[in-house]
Parts: structure tokens; sequence; C-alpha cells
């Protein structure tokens, strides 16, 4: 595989993980990378602001109308020409969401020629890894390295800490720590610390700002809408650390008490 | 993009009990199920008559909601012990692969010095055809197969699929079962045609092991046109070829012709190997039309809808299935008299000699009746 990334951002529900995986792939695709962007949520809200707030058709979608899927009905090419892939989901409350991951992600792997020319794959995956379907990606081999996303406050490290606890029962290694911020007093000391006792490093430390959400609403990355902004540097310059970083390590996670105290 | 085919609501074989059959083919001498543990009770039962150990890792509730990696892996472990494996199957089931169980993971922590062939099946698939190929994809994987064999076994399928949409069990919403025709009345009428002098034709066409049985009616045919002395009347086809399949099925298609000389049975053309009953269908079309055409009646066994109308429409055909279900597409495709053999499966396991058929124990004990009468 050499160089090419393969990486899934995990973190608390509503952290921010979608629109830093679209950012980070609008930074990438700028810089010359080919890079592909599979959302794993049922949500199927990974892609949008790559495609100008345009919602595509899901693998599931095709799969569920029993039609035979090819690689143009399910692969669209966003800003950029960042490829976008939707796994989508039953309805919530029915059937086995998990199981459409594990169905889909086969599915896409079969017959998407391009996933082995791309730079970077990222998977957008949902907050809680509720049951085994939404580590898929990992263990059947199609990621090679994990991100945890989280802020500064109690409950997105409590679920950063858990996600650690998960990936080292996988034999997952992880690559990083990105902090997004949610304007906590001594956020970038505490989540710094954080990553360094479980084993790994911060990699990045990305503001809160309005700007994000106003582009979103218009369907948009930051990359695209504001491109010079000081938040799409701080995007730009996650996106280069990404790909040039090569450091990991299985993660050990903290006991309950170690955290709160890391918070207070 | 093309869209589903009918919905066919008759249960039919499942791809899980396709997958633990291929591994028996592949001479694994244990294959683990991972998931429930009535799961594929019947056949895993069967299996071991073949002298291979079936065995479950018994996934019960908590299993569903959290997992069976360990049990997976301890009883692998415990079937090392137990069996001493040069081979074992994994096999998934429904419960396990719809939670995302990898078979992998187990495979590793049990960390085994014997090859293992991991099979992520379920029983979801419209085509049982699909648990074979996913069981030879991983065969060949570890190496167990080599491509050529692979690629030839994967022509097999998808001709074995078409099979079944065209005539066989997949060819309507919903097939009835049926046990076809009274067997002393269709042994009666190939006696008659025999007596008769009418020129015939008994073309086994059977799946692997099934030829112990089928291949009973071509030997009760001839016994019969012997008796009646016009066994030169009666020309045998078969798919025996004792070269082609993997080593168990070859070793089956030798059995079954040592035994057929051993009786007498003289096989004018054989049709293909004992795994190529999809396709064997065109190599008996094509010999029917070059030297057969002329003669009168057919008794085919085995999948007899496999063989191509084309060139037999006009004689008066007799077959033998093992498929309840597959009765009535037999009688649409114009067969006179459609005979089942009930139970057929079971009673060529685990065996490595032509077992009796009831369709050639009838036709034994009438001609013995009439034979006696008139002398
Ligand atoms: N740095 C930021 N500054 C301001 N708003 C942000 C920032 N990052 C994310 N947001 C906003 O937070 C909201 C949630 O983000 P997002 O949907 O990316 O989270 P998520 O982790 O993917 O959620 P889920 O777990 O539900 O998939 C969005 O409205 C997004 O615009
Ligand atoms: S539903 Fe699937 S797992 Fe359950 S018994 Fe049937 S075949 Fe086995
Ligand atoms: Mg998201």
């Amino acid at each position: 595989m050499g160089n090419q990334k393969r990486i899934a951002i995990y973190g608390k529900g509503g952290i921010g993980k979608s629109s830093t995986a679209s950012n980070v792939a609008a930074a990438c695709a700028e810089e010359g990378y080919k890079v592909m962007i599979i959302g794993c949520d049922p949500k199927s809200d990974s892609s949008i602001t790559l495609l100008g707030g345009r919602r595509i058709p899901t693998i599931l979608d095709l799969l569920r109308q029993g039609v035979k899927v090819t690689e143009e009905d399910i692969v669209f090419h966003g800003y950029r020409n960042v490829r976008c892939v939707e796994v989508g989901g039953p309805e919530p409350g029915i059937g086995c969401a998990g199981r459409g991951i594990i169905v889909a992600i086969k599915t896409l792997r079969d017959m998407c020629k391009e996933m082995d020319d791309m730079d970077l794959i990222i998977y957008d995956v949902p907050g809680d890894i509720v049951c085994g379907g939404f580590v898929a990606p990992i263990r059947k081999g199609l990621v090679n390295e994990a991100y945890v996303l989280t802020s500064g406050e109690y409950m997105p490290l409590y679920a950063a800490n858990n996600i650690c606890k998960g990936l080292r029962q996988i034999d997952t290694r992880l690559s990083g720590v990105i902090c997004n911020s949610r304007s906590v007093t001594r956020e970038e000391e505490i989540v710094r610390r954080f990553a360094e006792e479980i084993g790994s490093k911060l990699v990045a430390f990305i503001p809160k700002e309005q700007i994000v959400q106003d582009c979103e609403r218009d369907g948009f990355s930051v990359i695209e809408k504001a491109p010079g902004s000081d938040i799409a540097h701080v995007y730009r310059d996650l996106a280069r650390a990404i790909m040039s970083n090569s450091d990991s390590a299985l993660p050990t996670s903290l006991d309950d008490e170690r955290l709160r105290e890391l918070t207070r | 993009m093309a869209a589903n085919d009918i919905s066919i609501i008759h249960p039919r074989p499942s791809s899980i009990v396709a997958a633990l059959y291929t591994l028996r083919d592949l001479n694994v001498d244990v294959a683990i199920l991972h998931g429930p543990p009535g799961c594929s009770f019947k056949h895993a039962r069967l299996l071991e008559e073949d002298g291979i150990h079936v065995v479950t890792t018994a996934l019960d509730e908590n299993g569903f909601v959290f997992g069976g990696r360990r049990e997976l892996s301890s009883v692998l472990e415990k079937v090392n012990e137990m069996f001493h494996p040069k081979l074992i199957g994994v096999v998934g089931t429904c419960a396990s692969m719809i939670i995302g169980e990898e078979l992998h993971e187990p495979v590793m922590d049990a960390d085994l010095d014997v090859p293992v062939i991991e099979v992520e099946v379920h029983a979801g698939y419209a085509n049982n055809t699909k648990g074979v190929l996913l069981t030879l994809e991983s065969a060949l994987d570890i190496g167990v197969i080599d491509r050529e064999e692979f690629e030839r076994q994967k022509v097999l399928l998808e001709e074995a699929t078409e099979v079944e949409k065209r005539h066989g069990a997949a060819s309507k919403e919903y097939l009835a079962p049926s046990r076809g025709d009274l067997k002393y009345k269709v042994a009666q009428r190939i006696i008659e045609l025999l007596k008769e002098g009418k020129k015939g034709l008994v073309i086994m066409n059977a799946k692997k092991e099934t030829g112990y049985m089928f291949a009973d009616i071509n030997v009760a045919v001839h016994e019969v046109a012997s008796r009646l002395g016009v066994s030169g009347n009666v020309v045998n086809m078969a798919n025996l070829d004792e070269s082609l399949g993997l080593p168990r099925v070859r070793d089956h298609a030798r059995n079954i012709m040592h035994d057929l000389k051993e009786k007498g049975v003289q096989i004018h053309d054989i049709t293909g190997g004992l795994d190529e009953y999809p396709i064997a269908g065109h190599v008996v079309d094509e010999l029917i039309a070059k030297k057969y055409a002329d003669h009168d009646f057919a008794v085919i066994t085995g999948v007899p809808h496999a063989i191509p109308m084309d060139h037999i429409s006009h004689m008066e055909i007799i077959s033998v299935t093992n498929g309840p279900r597959q009765v009535v597409p037999l009688k649409e495709m114009g067969h006179r008299h459609v005979v089942v053999e009930i139970d057929l499966h079971p009673k060529t396991l685990g065996v490595n000699h032509i077992v009796e058929s009831e369709l050639g124990a009838t036709l034994r004990e009438m001609a013995k009746e009439t034979l006696d009468c008139s002398a």
C-alpha cells in the first residue's frame, strides 16, 4: 500500500467528525492528492459539504431496490474531484445498520477499482461504535490508521477514552488525537495531556468558529467557501500532518479517576 | 442495472450447508459452524456419516449480544486436541455474520499448526451455489486448490445456477413437492418397452455422491434387458470421468465405475465428471444427435432437467430425481414419467459402493415375476 493513507476518524457523536473529515478531504484534494471519503453513517451526511449540499444515492438505497450496483451508481465526484460514497442504512429503529455497513463495504470493495489508486481514503463513522458492523472497515483490513477527535470536555474525552479501549481490543493503532475545540478553558493543554497519557500525540487544535457552520449551512466546506479564513489554514495544516504522519501506537486507555482529574 | 429475479417462496437448500458439503469435498477433517447450536443440524449429522466431524460454537443469546470470538478460538483448540485434524473448515451462519463476527481473528487467536479454510457465509443468498463459491474462494486463498480447478468449478456453479433457474427448483415462485409416479407402474412400462424390442438410453447425470444410487438404475435396466435377451438395445451414458473434479469426487467416479464393470454393465459414453452435471447435458445432447437419434425411450437419472430436450423430445422419457419439487418442472419439460427416489442423498453418504434404488429394486422384482410367469 506504500504511502497510501486509509484512515478512520472516531469520536463522540456530534463532536465534529464529519466536518473535520470533509475539510481534510478538501484540503488534501487541493494539494493534488487523490481522495475518497466514505460515509459509514446511516445519516449519510459525510460528503454533503463536498457536493454543494447535494445528497447522493447511498449504496444501501440501491441494494434495497435490488438492482445491480455499479461504480458509477455510487461513487460521485465532489469538490476538486474528491470521490464521495455514502453507505446509508435502514430507517432508525428498523433492521440492522451494522450489517448494512458490512454489506455495503463489501459491495464497494468488490467493484470499486478506484479505491486502489487513492492516496487518501477517509472512513467517516458515526459517533458510537454500537456493534461489530461499525468497525467493519477496520476489521476487513481497509483502514490502517485511526484518529480520535475530542474536545477538552469530560464527556467527549470519556468517549475518546472508550474508543481507545476498543481500538486496543481489535489491535488497531492510533495515529493521533485531534482537538475540535468547544472553547473550554485550558482545552489544548487538557487534550494534549490526554493524548500523551494514552501513548499518542495531539496532531491539531481546531478552534470553534461560526464560519464552519455557516459554510455547512450553504452546503460547502470551509476550504471551498472560505479558503482564506484562519480555520481553513488549520484544516490545511491538519491535512498535511495526516499525509506525512508515520507514527502510531496501540493506545492505553486511562481509568475514569484520571480522566476526571484531567478535566478538573 | 437489472432488477431481481422472481421471488421464490418454497424453502431451498442453504448456502451454509452447501459450504459444509464443499468442505467435505475438500477433505477437511473437521468443520466448525460458528453460530447457534441448531443451525444446519440435520446435514451436520449426515456429514458425520461421511467421515467428517461437524461441530458448533453454539452461540446463545449472550453470544449474539457480545460476540463469540473466544468461543470460536476455544472450539478450534478443542477440536485440534480431540481429532488431530490436518485441515479444518470454519463456517459462518446468519447469526454470526449479521453481528459482524470475524472468522479470521479467532483463527489467529487459536494459532494452530493446521490450515483453516474460513468461509464467511450465511443462509440468505438466493442461490445456494454461493456457499460453494465462497468456500472455494477461501480454499484458493490458502492454497488448498489451484486457480485452474477454481475457475473450472466456477463455470460449473454458474451453469448449475442457470440449470435451476431454467427448469429446476428456482424456476417458479412456488413448486409443490410431489412423490411422482408410482414406481411399479413405471417399472412395468420399462419392462414393456424392452419386451417390445424398443431401443433405449439410460443416462445417468448425477451430482457427486448421489451417483452411488442413480447408477443402480443403469444396473437394474441392464439386468432386466439381459434377462429378456435385449441388452443390445440399451445404451448407457454416465458422467463418470475419473480424471475430473476434486479428489473425493474422482474417488466416487472410480468406485462406481468399478462396481459397474463388476456387474457387467458397459458404459458406452462417458459424458463428464461427477461434478459436471450442469454441463454434461450438452454432451449428452450432442451424442444423441450424432449416434442415438433413432432410439425410442430414455431413462434419465440424477439431474434430468439439465439434459436439453432438443433431440429427445420424440422419445418416451422416464426421469428419476431425488427432488420432490422437481416433479412438476420435469413433467412440464415433457418427461412422460417422473419417479422420485425419496431420501436418496442420506443413503449415499459414507458409502463406496453402488446402493440399491427403489426403482431398481422394483424393476428387479417385477422382472422376476413377469419372466417367471411366462416361463
Ligand atoms: N470547529 C468547529 N467550529 C464550529 N462548529 C463546528 C466545528 N466543528 C464542527 N462543527 C459543527 O458541529 C456540528 C456537528 O458536527 P459534525 O456533524 O461534523 O459532527 P459528527 O461528529 O460528525 O456527528 P455525528 O457523530 O452525529 O456524525 C455541525 O453543525 C458542525 O458544523
Ligand atoms: S437462520 Fe441461519 S443461522 Fe439460524 S438456524 Fe437458520 S441457517 Fe442457521
Ligand atoms: Mg458525522
